[in-house]
């Protein structure tokens, strides 16, 4: 029974484990179609150089050939990779594509190789041994879905910004990601020369490569399973188009094409979106006491950021200018002035997005300009975005374990090896980030989407996800917008209870009246300046700020009046605002000037919920 | 919607299950059968009760597809003429290896596991090291209708071919067209990214020296490759008594336009790829006077031949190429070895095959040698007025 189907099943295992090379990249975000060139560089290598098997043996000479292949497969990826790391999407995907086209032009010109006419391997491999490595490959990949190094390279492929805002070492996991994917395929090259007897070439050319890629992709590239399903069902069907007797030649692979089709267009997923993915919220009552390494928290009073004349030209447009400002340990920044007046430029060179032009900044001890981001959140920043940077296809609680990721240990290698230390570890982390998830009352939505939240609920999710960090510093880019009243409310006191917590927050808000509620001190930015600076009250006070930035934003509310947060601020918090500037008189007092470059503060995201 | 999904996915499974468990009942109904694969009589009286089951195995698909193809149409047409003739049914399967030799492997293992008497193919020679060793451990006969590289045959004792290989017509080529033109120096040109045409070119490397011919330069192309200029070109410059190329249709077609039109009237000598009426038909007036070596003479008068060629053209309105002269002696030279003995099993056709001798084919009087290699005249033609004419 099995040795009628052993020939296809072999294939379906070597397809398998061809395609987990595609896996291996696409799991992180990278289009790379260099496997082929990473497999017959390895086949034919391992087949010149490896021992033979009269002499030593069948499973010796396939153990020192797979060595040797994927020792080849693993120094050609990165002899690959070092140059073309930084390259994304449809660009790598050129870059090895030249590379195997190149790999397989030399070989078909060695004297070596045999040229077209290939080079005779003896059979070695069986059916077991195939599937044996088969199912190393896949526990390889099995073990490192749960794993710190697996969520990382999710949250790279999902969104690169966020995950260097995250901690991530983006360049290394992508590297890693790469060579993992060579050393695979060239286990692949070498299985496959010791199975077919004949290696050439042509075996490894462009077409071999996009069979591989559609099979990693048919299955499903964001679960181990994937390669697997994928490769049964391109092995399988020419074998059902035999077996249903349709006749041999151009319709078979005309109907494989429309079924590929099918499949794709129905589950764009792959076939893996078809197996149910259950995510386990850790209960409640396991919050006390985690086993993460705690971070060590500047003193309260302790200089957290230090800005001295910092700036920022883009072509000649001064977004900040000569910018000094010092935020100290449990102070509550907030960061407001009109659209455009560089706010966000502003906190993105503090977390290190963005180099300053002029001027020095220091950030928990960290000089921002050529220290990489993922170096500037492991000093403590940790930060949400203007416009929600989510890893949208993973959970919830998937999204805040990644922003757990400086603060728990590596576990892939432990995991593989069933360490109870790894188990400790991966649950002290989902600990930490059920906490955080509950924390912004968002507990109960651990399973769902990142996608499929609320707009609201998004927001809340990122600084869930940037708490998860335990930061020192943590700054927020306008998180109430698109919350209605209550939801910000509720943000606000939030933002008080983590201030009281002594967490360090610097925030950019529009709201005027929750900045003024949440901050200890309040900095007013226009056309990249700071123009004031100081509690609350004198802010609410400064006639400046006053005709800069909120006489505009009252004119707005006026014409606007379900948008009326300004108004609501004042009202609930009658302390911070003269009565001067609240009155309607102030605002007509403008100067048209400054009116006319003022834009009305996001009042279409207010309105949505 | 997901469920509708759900539900296509467990009927396809299902179906799966159901078609697999169909082809091994079909499989193993095969191998028992052999019981009634011999019969009584012997030649054209022979008449075998059980049905013959023949597998062959052709690149219908994929790169090698025009080849598959034109052996497609040699068996099938082969496969009718003997179902006229009466006394042993066949049971004729051809299956597609798409070009790919996981493909191949996987129909050789099924035909052996089917029980088929014989498995025909498959297209290519690195195909034949691939799938070969299979038929041959499992006792299974296997006869090459288009393999011309050298040592297929070794892989053991099962295998025969009924092609010639390059170096069995190549020399013979060579060594007609120096004592024509009085070749002293050429231009070698070939596609090196091809097991067949590179094979070739190694064959006219060999066949040159042997006539102490020089070889000015050898270039090398893709069979991809369809502008030729810059090659034919620099061949020009060297002045050579002749152009020799190994190279599929494909290329030999641009290639010889594209030389006439720079002005080479040297000789264009070709390999078995350029044994195809394509040639005069795409490329017309400057076909003319290349010399091609080929292992079956499409001019030939013998009667043979001729009921092929006009057999041919009635059935497909078409000229046959090398191919499919090849695939339909094949199956001829099999019917005539099993009906030597009368008996169609794997062990008898082995024995049978290799003792054919002199029997009158489409390509000529042939024979399998000791080695289960082809013996039949080879032909070294010359296009004249649109057609093939032998080189005299």
């Amino acid at each position: 029974m099995l040795a009628e189907y052993a020939t296809t099943l072999t294939f379906i295992a070597l397809g398998a484990i061809f395609a987990y090379s595609f896996y291996a990249v696409l799991i992180a975000g990278q289009l790379s179609l260099g496997q082929a060139g990473f497999a017959s560089l390895a086949a034919f290598s391992a087949a010149a150089l490896a021992p033979s098997a009269a002499d030593i043996g069948d499973v010796p000479a396939l153990l020192t050939a797979i060595v040797i292949g994927m020792g080849v497969g693993a120094a050609a990826s990165i002899v690959l990779g070092l140059p073309t790391m930084h390259l994304r999407g449809v660009f790598l995907a050129i870059a090895t594509l030249g590379f195997a086209e190149a790999v397989r032009v030399v070989l078909l010109n060695s004297e070596w190789t045999g040229g077209a006419q290939g080079l005779g391997v003896p059979r070695v491999l069986t059916v077991g041994m195939a599937w044996t490595a088969l199912a190393v490959v896949a526990y390889w990949f099995w073990r490192m879905g749960g794993s710190r190094y697996g969520r990382a390279l999710e949250a790279i492929r999902e969104d690169e910004l966020a995950a260097r805002a995250m901690g991530i070492d983006v360049g290394r996991h992508r590297l890693a990601a790469f060579i993992t994917s060579g050393a695979v395929a060239g286990l692949y090259g070498v299985l496959f020369a010791y199975y077919v007897r004949l290696i050439a070439p042509s075996d490894f050319d462009f077409a071999a490569a996009v069979d591989g890629l559609v099979t990693a992709v048919l299955g499903g590239s964001t679960m181990f399973a994937g390669p697997i399903l994928g490769s049964g069902f391109q092995t399988m069907i020419p074998e059902l188009q035999r077996a249903a007797g349709i006749e041999a030649g151009w319709i078979r692979p005309f109907l494989a094409g429309l079924l590929l089709l099918v499949v794709i267009l129905f589950l764009p997923g792959g076939l893996t979106s078809l197996i149910p993915r259950p995510v386990r919220m850790p209960a409640a009552e396991d919050d006390a006491g985690t086993g993460l390494a705690g971070r060590r928290h500047p003193a309260a009073g302790d200089t957290v950021v230090a800005l001295a004349g910092l700036g920022k030209e883009y072509g000649g447009v001064h977004a900040v200018r000569g910018v000094d400002l010092e935020v100290r340990a449990g102070e509550v920044v907030g960061l407001i002035g009109p659209n455009g007046a560089g706010k966000t430029t502003l906190v993105n060179m503090i977390s290190g997005l963005v180099p300053p032009s002029q001027g020095t900044a220091t950030v928990l001890g960290t000089t921002v300009g050529r220290t990489p981001v993922h170096r500037i959140a492991a000093a403590g920043v940790s930060r949400t975005f203007q416009h929600s940077k989510l890893f949208d296809r993973l959970s919830a609680l998937d999204n805040v374990l990644v922003g757990a990721h400086l603060v728990s240990r590596p576990t892939f290698l432990r995991r593989l090896l069933w360490l109870p230390s790894a188990r400790r570890d991966e649950r002290a982390a989902h600990q930490q980030a059920a906490r955080c998830l509950r924390r912004v009352g968002l507990g109960d939505v651990a399973a769902t989407r990142a996608s499929a939240l609320s707009y609201g609920d998004q927001r809340r999710l990122e600084i869930a996800r940037a708490l998860a960090s335990d930061p020192s510093l943590l700054i927020l880019d306008e998180p109430a917008a698109g919350m209605n009243h209550v939801e910000a409310t509720r943000l606000s006191e939030l933002i008080t209870s983590l201030a009281a917590d002594g967490l360090t927050i610097l925030f950019i808000e529009h709201n005027v009246g929750m900045v003024l509620r949440t901050c200890t001190r309040v900095v007013v930015l226009n056309f990249g300046e700071v123009i004031a600076s100081g509690s609350p009250e004198q802010i609410a006070a400064d006639p400046l700020v006053i005709e800069a930035y909120l006489g505009a934003a009252d004119e707005d509310a006026a014409a606007d009046p379900g948008a009326g947060s300004i108004a609501e601020g004042t009202a609930v918090d009658p302390t911070a605002v003269g009565p001067d500037a609240a009155s309607p008189d102030a605002v007509l007092n403008v100067r048209p000037g400054a009116a006319g470059t003022l834009e009305p503060p996001d009042t279409t995201s207010r309105d949505a919920t | 919607m997901r469920s509708t999904t759900l539900h296509t996915v467990a009927a396809a499974t299902a179906a799966v299950f159901v078609l697999a468990s169909c082809s091994s009942e079909g499989g193993s109904g095969g191998s028992e059968a052999s019981g009634e694969l011999s019969g009584e009589g012997t030649g054209d009286s022979c008449s075998i009760e059980g049905e013959v089951p023949l597998g062959a195995v052709l690149s219908l698909t994929g790169a090698a597809a025009s080849y598959g193809e034109s052996q497609q149409r040699g068996l099938e047409l082969a496969a009718k003429e003997l179902a006229e003739k009466g006394g042993i049914t066949y049971d004729l399967t051809i299956e597609d290896d798409q070009t790919d030799p996981k493909q191949g492997i996987t129909l050789f293992d099924q035909f052996v596991n089917d029980g088929a008497s014989l498995i025909i193919g498959p297209t290519l020679s690195n195909a034949a090291v691939q799938s070969d060793p299979i038929a041959q451990e499992a006792g299974v006969p296997v006869l090459g209708i288009s393999n011309t590289a050298a040592g297929i045959t070794d892989i053991g004792d099962y295998i025969f071919r009924n092609s010639l290989t390059e170096q069995a017509v190549i020399p013979q080529t060579i060594a007609k067209a120096t004592e024509e033109f009085g070749l002293e120096k050429v231009v070698v040109m070939y596609s090196n990214d091809d097991a067949f045409t590179e094979s070739g070119f190694e064959a006219f490397e060999a066949a040159l020296e042997d006539e102490g011919v020089e070889i000015a330069d050898t270039l090398t192309f893709s069979k991809a490759d369809t502008d030729f200029r810059a090659l034919l070109t620099e061949a020009q410059g060297l002045e050579p008594d002749a152009l020799v190329v190994s190279g599929l249709i494909e290329a030999a077609i641009p290639l010889v336009t594209q030389a006439r039109e720079l002005g080479i009237d040297v000789p264009i000598i070709g390999g078995n790829g350029f044994n195809n009426p394509r040639l005069m038909a795409d490329a017309g007036e400057a076909a003319e006077g290349v010399v091609v070596g080929a292992a079956w003479n499409s001019a030939s008068d013998n009667p043979e031949n001729q009921a092929f060629l006009e057999a041919y053209q009635a059935e497909y309105d078409a000229a046959p190429d090398q191919f499919a002269a090849q695939a339909y002696t094949g199956l001829m030279l099999i019917d005539e070895a099993i009906r030597s003995e009368c008996a169609a099993d794997r062990e008898s056709l082995k024995t049978a095959l290799g003792e054919l001798e002199d029997v009158p084919t489409v390509l000529g009087e042939f024979s399998i040698d000791e080695n289960r290699d082809a013996v039949h005249p080879a032909v070294v033609q010359v296009v004249q007025d649109g057609k093939f004419a032998v080189l005299e």
